[in-house]
């Protein structure tokens, strides 16, 4: 029955074409609520039960596809689910000022590649057979490159479509190759669950690497990175949040997908797996404080996110291999919790962003500032994501980071010398990222929405309508209601770790921590009302005035100019780390002459290192090199029907001398 | 006992890695000729008078009072820079340290021989590797001859993890090659610094005609 | 709950002893060992004036700031005290609590749009940053040490009378000193006393706090001394010992920890701004040391 309805609501995607431009919107968010609600039926059911549901699909290449939804599907398609949601309300308000540009055709394209990226992400989730899931994959990729070049008068944009699509089919390369490998190597069916036959006999390492890659360049762990500070800044808000939010943590889902099938030699999996994490969270979020581009600070924290997001599955697979039950439970929990927090928090972020942009038309933050007196509820949105993508108490990002760290330090005295040491450097990257990302926001939420504001940009700008702040309610709610009630989510988490170890005894340990960090956070909040109450009450006795901020005894300062810019709180942390950040800064030094200065100029740019020795670099040697080639390209028939004549030649030599 | 030496000697390595002034570095070469008595001190089983006299004589005369006064006159002798110049930030300097440090205490865990103290091990090879890497990234011969020394400190302790293998003579010759290395290098640096008023190695290279 | 009146008792004289070293050091006459509970009196009897710049980050950071020390002083026991919450993994909580805290401070002293304390956040968030690894390593060695991830549990299980312990009790005392220096902007990293405001980073960020929100500040600011103090208070005291024993040497260890924080800032010269991040990093250094010790101890590094 389900699954009929299902079929159906995928076939109407196509009616959008046909509709007013008025009503594709609402008949968009139709569908979207309607696959919602079938495949919520699904989740709940095998959630609720833990159990896998198989149901008969399409018949695809003679044989029936099936659905098949365990536990882990069911997680990820809550989340793919709750996320576009969000994602296909804001795109209400955020699209408004595009519909006269836009013809009704290109508002159906985008609102048809929207829906095929939702029905896309729950299949690949959901489908099992090789051939299936690489072609829905490859819909995938599509439909949100058509959704990434919305703005297709931006020869910017187009660009980095290409861009983006190119990587996306190098990650597929990959998946294939490494689909075929296994099948060639087996003779088992050619699917995910053909792989274990795969990895029950052979070394699983080789093999591993080559998904990790290929999925790795779809969750954007460095170095594959590159696609995603591009694609997100160019990419509408909406869809930004729901790429960052959940399409990159397909790439997760692959990589658990196949450690699922891997039965042995777990270890240095794992160890892979948290070395690139770590470096991926270092890396991401250092470049993250660098940017001045709000939606590229976003992405590459979304980098150091699934850095995140690794290390805890990698210390889960460590814990496999070496027995360690805690670090197993925990690492995957936390992991897991995470991918479901970074999509809450993210495109919370990503939308909030959005209506900056949509309110001052700029993305430089450099540009911005003073925004909390203009657009309060979406500044305190802000703030309310910032402090929960920087694992700050209470909220939801404190819990995922804090199950990572209770499995690391409950392992440590049962590990082995290596391994500590392994859990030492984890830790020590887990604070390091923990801090940065402070450094990070902070900088981001002052320098857009504090103080005074930087340009004329600023002056117009006003709140956004409420349709685009329905998102920001439920996200937020959400957010405060895993930093506040952590235990319900943990059963959720808990139902997708049994898939990878079976003795959830740690689990049974930390709900009664997890009580007691929801008692501190009520603690916490409650002084900090009495507090403000007794602050109130004391204040209504005295005189509070407003004055002038307090400028050291000069009253001539310009406070638009003498602010702390972003570059200059980026700068002390730029000195630490310039290797890897690859600042430039281009100014004039003054003359020992010039007694009165003349106006100057201060730019600071940066690259990204691993974007630039991996691909620009190699990208133009190639290039420089075709362009050599290209001399054979005369343009005269004449000279192409010799080439035809060489060719030949050179076939029947080589035939001659049997060399082919 | 002799471990929270071990570990103090640890800690050094890291001061030198942390400090730039030349004054520290003679008074850091001073605490580890101070804690590499202690180490002897407490891992000796029986103390014999001239085995103590000997070791009394080589770390605390030799390596904490000799070698420290003298490089410290080379150092007011040519009016010497408070601070020297690396070529790697300090920063960076501290993370290779304790690097080091991790993986000489992973080798003395592999090192299975009955015969050899793996304790003393662990920061001589740390050392060695330290004085090396301080050389490397020093621009001053003042510093290289530093991490000389810091090298000569971590073979001393070398010396107590193969104890029984090694005889004192070995490390009295040692001593003596560093001792009159240390002189010669200051009588060079001496001359070096009335002749050319600098002792930045990179102009030194001028030398080799 | 002992444990939480000792600590807010122990508070109040804390910073009282330091100034008075100072004073008396510097040959001044000597403050009372009151004074500072005098001036938050009178700060919390005083209106305030609000720069027109800021927003309700700035009215509620102040706030935030304090509850989450006082919060964090929940979870520290002394001795054998219990802590008023503990839990495993506490100490996780307990420093990203304060992190919290920070984060309000440095987006609050953003929030007032001056150039001075834009710096002075900035500093702050660089240097909170670099001092996490060295307590999370120092806990982390402590608790691997011990077998238990919890302040009261990790503390009263620390004898150091076993075998080489006391090398980490001496470690780790360093250590948590220069964390305490760090996490309250005092001398090696930042002068209190400077004028000027370029070389600041605490007092910078709360130029434009008066009042009631200034002297919630200061009160947070014992507190966070008096919670460092305690830390340290834990790894000599025994919970072996007699109860009033406990509580003397409790009192005992936080005025010879305030007396040498007096005498340290009086003697020693601020660091060069610039070399503040290697300074701090050395305690992640020194508290790698630490965790080596712990691997030696617990067999898991062999050594003959």
């Amino acid at each position: 029955m389900n699954i009929v309805l299902f079929k159906i609501a995928i076939l109407l995607t196509f009616v959008l074409f046909l509709l007013p431009r008025k009503h594709q919107y609402y008949f968009g968010l139709a569908l979207h609520l309607a696959i919602i609600a079938i495949t919520s039926i699904w989740i709940f059911n095998v959630l609720a039960l833990s159990s896998t549901l198989t149901l008969p699909f399409i018949p695809f290449l003679g044989n029936t596809l099936s659905i098949i939804i365990d536990p882990l599907s069911a997680f990820f398609m809550l989340v793919i689910n709750f996320t576009v949601l969000t994602g296909i309300i804001y795109a209400k308000g955020y699209l408004q000022p595009y519909y006269n540009k836009k013809s009704k055709a290109e508002m159906g394209w985008h609102f048809f590649n929207f829906l095929w990226l939702h029905i896309s992400m729950l299949l690949v989730v959901i489908v099992r057979d090789g051939i299936a899931f690489l072609m829905i994959w490859e819909v995938m990729s599509l439909s949100s490159f058509f959704l990434v070049i919305f703005e297709t008068e931006k020869k910017e944009t187009i660009k980095i479509g290409i861009n983006y699509l190119i990587q996306m089919h190098v990650g597929i390369v990959f998946l294939m190759v490494a689909f075929i490998v296994a099948f060639v190597q087996t003779n088992a069916e050619f699917s995910f669950d053909g792989l274990s036959v795969y990895f029950a006999s052979h070394n699983p390492f080789w093999l591993f690497i080559l998904f990790f890659v290929g999925f790795g360049i779809k969750a954007g762990f460095i170095p594959l990175h590159s696609w995603l500070p591009h694609a997100h800044p160019a990419a509408p808000s909406h869809v930004s949040g729901v790429m960052s939010g959940v399409m990159i943590k397909m790439g997760i889902y692959g990589i658990l997908r196949v450690l699922l099938y891997i039965p042995h030699d777990l270890f240095n999996i794992g160890l892979f797996i948290l070395i690139v994490s770590l470096a991926t969270g270092l890396i991401g979020i250092s470049l993250a404080i660098v940017q001045k581009d709000s939606k590229k600070i976003l992405a590459y924290s979304s980098i150091e996110n699934i850095g995140i997001i690794g290390t805890g599955i990698g210390l889960g697979v460590i814990g496999i291999a070496q027995n360690l039950p805690a670090l197993a439970v925990l690492g995957f929990g936390g992991g897991i919790l995470h991918i479901l927090n970074h999509a809450l928090f993210k495109s919370l972020l990503f939308y909030s962003v959005g209506s900056v942009y949509k309110q001052t038309h700029t993305r430089n933050i450099e540009q911005l500032g003073g925004l909390i007196k203009k657009m309060p509820k979406t500044a305190l949105f802000f703030l309310l994501g910032v402090l929960a993508i920087s694992g700050l108490p209470p909220f939801n990002g404190f819990i995922s980071e804090f199950l990572i760290y209770s499995g690391i330090f409950k392992s440590l005295h049962a590990a082995s010398l290596y391994t500590d040491i392994v859990l030492m450097c984890s830790f020590v990257g887990l604070a390091i990222i923990g801090g940065l990302a402070v450094f990070c926001f902070t900088k981001m939420f002052s320098v857009m929405f504090l103080g005074t504001a930087r340009s004329s940009k600023v002056e117009h700008a006003a709140e956004v309508g409420t349709p685009m702040l329905i998102p920001d309610f439920l996200i937020g709610f959400l957010i405060i209601i895993i930093g506040f009630i952590p235990v319900i989510f943990m059963r959720l988490s808990a139902s997708v770790v049994v898939l990878f170890s079976a003795d959830l005894s740690a689990f049974q340990q930390i709900i009664p921590t997890l009580n007691h960090i929801s008692l501190s956070s009520g603690i916490f909040i409650i002084i900090v009302g009495l507090v403000w109450l007794l602050r109130a009450w004391q204040q209504k006795q005295h005189i509070v005035k407003q004055n002038a901020t307090w400028g050291c005894g000069y009253s001539g300062a310009n406070p638009a100019l003498h602010q702390y810019t972003a570059a200059s709180y980026a700068d002390n942390f730029v000195q630490l780390s310039s290797k890897i950040v690859n600042v430039k800064k281009s100014f004039k030094d003054f003359d020992e002459a010039e007694i009165f200065p003349q106006n100057r100029e201060f730019i600071t740019r940066s690259s990204d290192v691993f974007e630039d020795n991996l691909i620009t670099r190699p990208g133009n040697k190639l290039l420089a090199w075709l362009e050599k080639i290209a001399i054979f390209q005369t343009g005269k028939i004449q000279h192409y029907l010799l080439y035809a004549l060489v060719f030949l030649a050179l076939i029947f030599l080589l035939t001659f001398f049997n060399l082919i | 006992m002799t471990y929270l030496f071990i570990m103090l000697y640890a800690v050094t390595l890291i001061y030198f890695a942390l400090s730039e002034r030349v004054k520290k570095f003679v008074w850091l070469l001073v605490i580890q000729g101070i804690i590499l008595f202690a180490i002897v001190f407490f891992s000796l089983n029986e103390i014999e008078l001239f085995d103590f006299i000997f070791i009394l004589a080589e770390t605390i005369l030799v390596k904490s009072i000799i070698v420290p006064w003298f490089i410290n006159k080379v150092r007011k002798r040519n009016n010497l820079k408070r601070t020297q110049e690396v070529s790697v930030p300090v920063f960076y300097s501290i993370i290779v340290v304790v690097i080091s440090l991790v993986v000489s205490f992973l080798i003395s865990n592999h090192l299975e021989s009955s015969h050899i103290h793996t304790r003393y091990f662990t920061v001589s090879f740390a050392s060695v590797l330290f004085g090396i890497y301080f050389i490397i990234i020093h621009k001053n011969i003042f510093s290289h001859v530093v991490g000389y020394l810091i090298i000569e400190n971590g073979i001393f302790l070398l010396s107590l993890a193969v104890g029984s293998t090694m005889p004192m003579m070995v490390n009295l010759a040692i001593l003596l090659d560093v001792l009159m290395g240390v002189l010669v290098l200051g009588v060079f640096i001496n001359r070096i610094g009335d002749t050319f008023e600098s002792t930045r190695i990179d102009q030194l290279s001028r030398l080799k005609d | 709950m002992v444990s939480l009146v000792l600590i807010l008792i122990s508070s109040l004289f804390f910073v009282g002893i330091i100034v008075k070293v100072k004073a008396k050091i510097a040959a001044r006459r000597m403050p009372p060992i009151l004074q500072p509970v005098y001036d938050a009196i009178r700060l919390f009897k005083k209106g305030a004036v609000y720069s027109r710049t800021t927003s309700v980050v700035f009215k509620i950071a102040p706030l935030i700031y304090f509850a989450s020390a006082l919060v964090a002083t929940l979870f520290v026991p002394i001795g054998s005290f219990g802590a008023f919450l503990s839990f495993e993994g506490d100490f996780v909580f307990f420093a990203y609590l304060m992190g919290l805290g920070k984060f309000m401070m440095i987006v609050s002293a953003m929030d007032t749009g001056s150039g001075f304390e834009g710096m002075g956040a900035n500093r702050e968030s660089l240097y909170s940053m670099l001092v996490e690894p060295a307590f999370f390593i120092l806990m982390g060695s402590v608790a691997l040490f011990t077998n238990n991830i919890s302040f009261h549990d990790l503390f009263l299980n620390f004898n150091v009378d076993t075998n080489l312990s006391y090398i980490i009790g001496i470690a780790s005392i360093y250590v948590l000193v220069f964390i305490t220096m760090v996490e309250n902007s005092r001398m090696p990293v930042d002068d209190p006393k400077t004028h000027l405001e370029l070389t600041m980073v605490h007092e910078v960020m709360v130029l434009d706090n008066s009042g009631f929100d200034l002297a919630l500040i200061h009160v947070a600011s014992w507190l966070k001394f008096s919670i460092f103090g305690a830390l340290i208070s834990n790894f000599i005291i025994q919970s072996s010992w007699a109860v009033h024993w406990q509580i003397a040497a409790f009192f005992g260890i936080q005025v010879a920890f305030s007396f040498a924080v007096g005498v340290l800032e009086a003697f020693r010269a601020r660091n060069k701004m610039e070399k503040n991040p290697q300074w701090i990093l050395m305690l992640s250094a020194i508290s790698v040391v630490i965790f080596l010790t712990v691997l030696i101890i617990t067999q898991k590094i062999i050594l003959n």
